[in-house]
């Protein structure tokens, strides 16, 4: 399977962000793997790696939403206004992860310009429809 | 014969002759008796003989001076040639001035004309007439006289005799004045009867308002059109005590709340001016000091020209009701602010609920993912040995039921949020086909018969999603809970039932002890511990359906099976 080039972990909870890291290096799905603390650090990281036309710019980036500074809610509103190349805005795939939502948070997800949202925990499961579903690739069978 | 028996009418003439005669003769003796004449002409045998006061005797002269008629003779030219004392006496003035003097100087000039018509007629033959004459006081004494020609030493007088009327006239006068007096004292009688009648149906209409009003329970007061109390009645003086119902007002305002006096002022002041009727709350203090509410009412009472003539109120004790106003009020204050209470703890808790459930299932999904970490790190051989493995199994039953509660959480509130979701009519016989095949492997490892009756009532107004749980849930249990030994049968049975649609879930399972119904439908109770539960179906169940107006019962006998009805409204 050929392998994304960049993925992001936005994630205050230090444990999912190494259980995740640990399952995608398992699945050997990325070759690189960037990890931010809140909404914020994902800016400051997507305004660092996604000048001009470098390949580091994250392809997948999995958003938690109850996040301290910056939850994921604000991220998007502060990346939707974000100067990026149109080649980088298109390529760049967001995916919310979340835990139970309160129903009018689910209206709100569902309002959201994002690709999609997976219930926690990421599973390989989830990770393999996730690169079917936006990448037309799949993980080789175990 | 015919010249010795006279006619019928030379015998009336002669009669009518006689006749006259005798009047002339009566009228004669008449005058000489009353003395209007002095002389006397009487027919005789030989001719007229006339009688003169010369001629009369000295008798006769006397009476005439001392009769107490005035008498007197006047000359051609009226000048008084003789006057009797009785006449001096009569003017006041001495017979000397009289006799001598023109008579017509004691005439009033008012009447002077008819003095002068009346010795005109006299001169002619004889008068009669009224007049007053002027005493020397300047007084007119009111006379009647009458006049005879009357030769007196061969010369023709006037005889007058004059009569003092004023007596009469005093009398007439007197008998005017008491008539009309008595008149008076008639009408004043009169009126005084009416006023003392007035009087009475005044007194009486007071008195009987004052008996009616003595007699009610209430205090009960008059006041005049101005507003000023004119009567309260015993209720009062005994309500604020008898020495302290002082001054005019019988301590009225002196009992009255000093912070009800302004309104109620206000309020009776408008009412007397519109005669309104009149009601108000005020507080009266009684005599312990207390002050109690009372209910102020009155109305004018009108005459029947509809003027007011009075106000007739009175005050009922409502206290009691008051207070038991006060207080009720006070309750659904409470009541309103508990309620909003209840309300925001609620909300905080379903908040609550969403919270726990997210920060709960973050770290057990940690848990599970750290556990399949480390079971990828450790070598197949080491997983696989005592105690390793049960470690390894126990830890993941205990992530599986964390992981349940905090699902079933999150299914209970919810709950609470679909409160008042829409229902439809639903079709039962397809949703308890669908939870059948759901249920498929418990159903055939149980051996279990499921016998589904739903002609009578096809449908039922629910949420689908909802009747599918209840379903669900009913069917689950009654195949969970079964008894070792027999078959598991359930029946489930839909019918109309008053207003509304009963179903039905008969099984012939462990049965329970329906003593603890209350917590058989509680939150996380569980009744049996052998089987696999959460604790929280029946309790989904019951608010399902409860929230949708409905109710549920289970009747149940130990070792012989259960029945749970639910009541659907329509």
């Amino acid at each position: 399977m050929q392998k994304l080039t960049c993925a992001l972990l936005v994630d205050d909870d230090q444990t999912t962000n190494y259980l995740n890291q640990l399952l995608l290096k398992r699945l050997d799905v990325s070759d690189k793997l960037l990890v931010a603390l809140n909404g914020q650090e994902a800016l400051d990281l997507i305004a660092i790696h996604c000048q001009g036309a470098t390949a580091e710019c994250p392809a997948l980036i999995l958003l938690d939403v109850k996040m301290p500074v910056m939850d994921g809610f604000a991220f998007l509103e502060a990346y939707e206004k974000l100067s990026l190349l149109p080649a980088h805005r298109q390529a760049i795939i967001i995916v919310m992860l979340t835990t139970s939502l309160h129903p009018k948070d689910v209206e709100r997800v569902q309002k959201l310009n994002i690709a999609g949202f997976l219930n926690k925990p990421l599973t390989r499961e989830k990770v393999n429809e996730v690169l079917k579903n936006h990448f037309d690739r799949h993980l080789p069978e175990e | 014969m015919s010249s010795s028996q006279p006619t019928p009418a030379a015998l009336a003439r002669e009669i009518e002759e006689l006749r006259y005669q005798l009047e002339e003769a009566q009228e004669l003796i008449h005058a000489i008796r009353t003395g209007a004449v002095d002389a006397l002409a009487v027919q005789s045998a030989e001719g007229p003989r006339i009688f003169t006061l010369q001629g009369a005797d000295h008798g006769y002269r006397t009476l005439i001076e001392q009769m107490s008629e005035g008498a007197l003779l006047l000359s051609e030219d009226a000048t008084v040639l003789y006057c009797n004392a009785a006449l001096a006496s009569l003017l006041g003035r001495p017979l000397g001035e009289v006799m001598g003097s023109a008579f017509g100087a004691f005439v009033p000039s008012a009447f002077a004309d008819y003095w002068a018509g009346l010795v005109l007629k006299g001169w002619q033959g004889k008068s009669r007439g009224e007049l007053p004459l002027q005493t020397t006081a300047g007084a007119l004494v009111p006379l009647s006289v009458s006049m005879n020609v009357l030769a007196f030493n061969n010369m023709p007088t006037l005889a007058v005799i004059v009569t003092d009327l004023s007596a009469q006239r005093e009398i007439t006068t007197i008998r005017a004045q008491v008539a009309e007096q008595n008149a008076l004292l008639d009408r004043k009688t009169a009126e005084l009867k009416r006023e003392e009648a007035a009087r009475l149906a005044g007194e009486q209409a007071a008195a009987e308002a004052s008996r009616l009003l003595e007699g009610i329970p209430q205090i009960a007061w008059t006041a005049n059109p101005r507003g000023d109390i004119t009567y309260l009645n015993r209720r009062w003086f005994d309500y604020v005590g008898w020495e302290n119902a002082t001054g005019p007002d019988h301590g009225w305002s002196a009992h009255l709340h000093p912070d009800d006096v302004a309104a109620t002022a206000r309020q009776w002041q408008q009412c007397l001016g519109r005669g309104a009727a009149f009601e108000v709350e005020y507080r009266f203090r009684n005599r312990a000091g207390d002050y109690r509410w009372m209910l102020g009412r009155a109305l004018p009472s009108r005459n029947e020209q509809d003027d007011i003539i009075q106000w007739i109120g009175t005050c009922t004790d409502i206290h009691e009701q008051k207070l038991a106003l006060e207080r009720i009020d006070y309750g659904q204050r409470q009541l309103r602010e508990n309620n909003a209470q209840l309300t925001r703890v609620n909300v905080d808790l379903d908040n609550f609920i969403y919270t726990a459930s997210h920060d709960l299932k973050a770290p057990i999904s940690n848990i599970e993912g750290l556990l399949l970490a480390l079971l990828d790190e450790l070598p197949p051989a080491t997983v696989h040995t005592e105690p390793v493995q049960p470690l390894l199994d126990l830890m993941q039953d205990s992530v599986n039921r964390f992981k349940r509660t905090i699902e079933h959480l999150t299914d209970v509130s919810k709950l609470q949020k679909e409160h008042g979701h829409p229902t439809a009519p639903v079709d039962v016989a397809a949703v308890v086909e669908d939870v059948r095949l759901d249920l498929g492997p418990l159903i055939q490892a149980a051996g279990a018969r499921l016998e589904v009756d739903v002609q009578a009532a096809p449908t039922v107004s629910f949420s689908e999603k909802n009747l599918r749980s209840v379903v669900f849930n009913l069917l689950s249990n009654a195949l969970k809970y079964r008894a070792p030994g027999r078959a598991p049968l359930v029946r489930l049975r839909t019918w109309p039932e008053g207003e509304g649609i009963m179903l039905a879930v008969q099984d012939n399972g462990l049965g329970l002890d329906t003593a603890s119904e209350h917590k058989l439908f509680g939150m996380f109770q569980r009744f049996h511990d052998h089987v696999e539960g959460s604790g929280i179906g029946l309790y989904m169940v019951k608010k399902m359906v409860e929230n949708a107006g409905g109710r549920i019962a289970v009747r149940s006998e130990l070792g012989v099976g259960s029945t749970f009805s639910i009541y659907f409204t329509r």
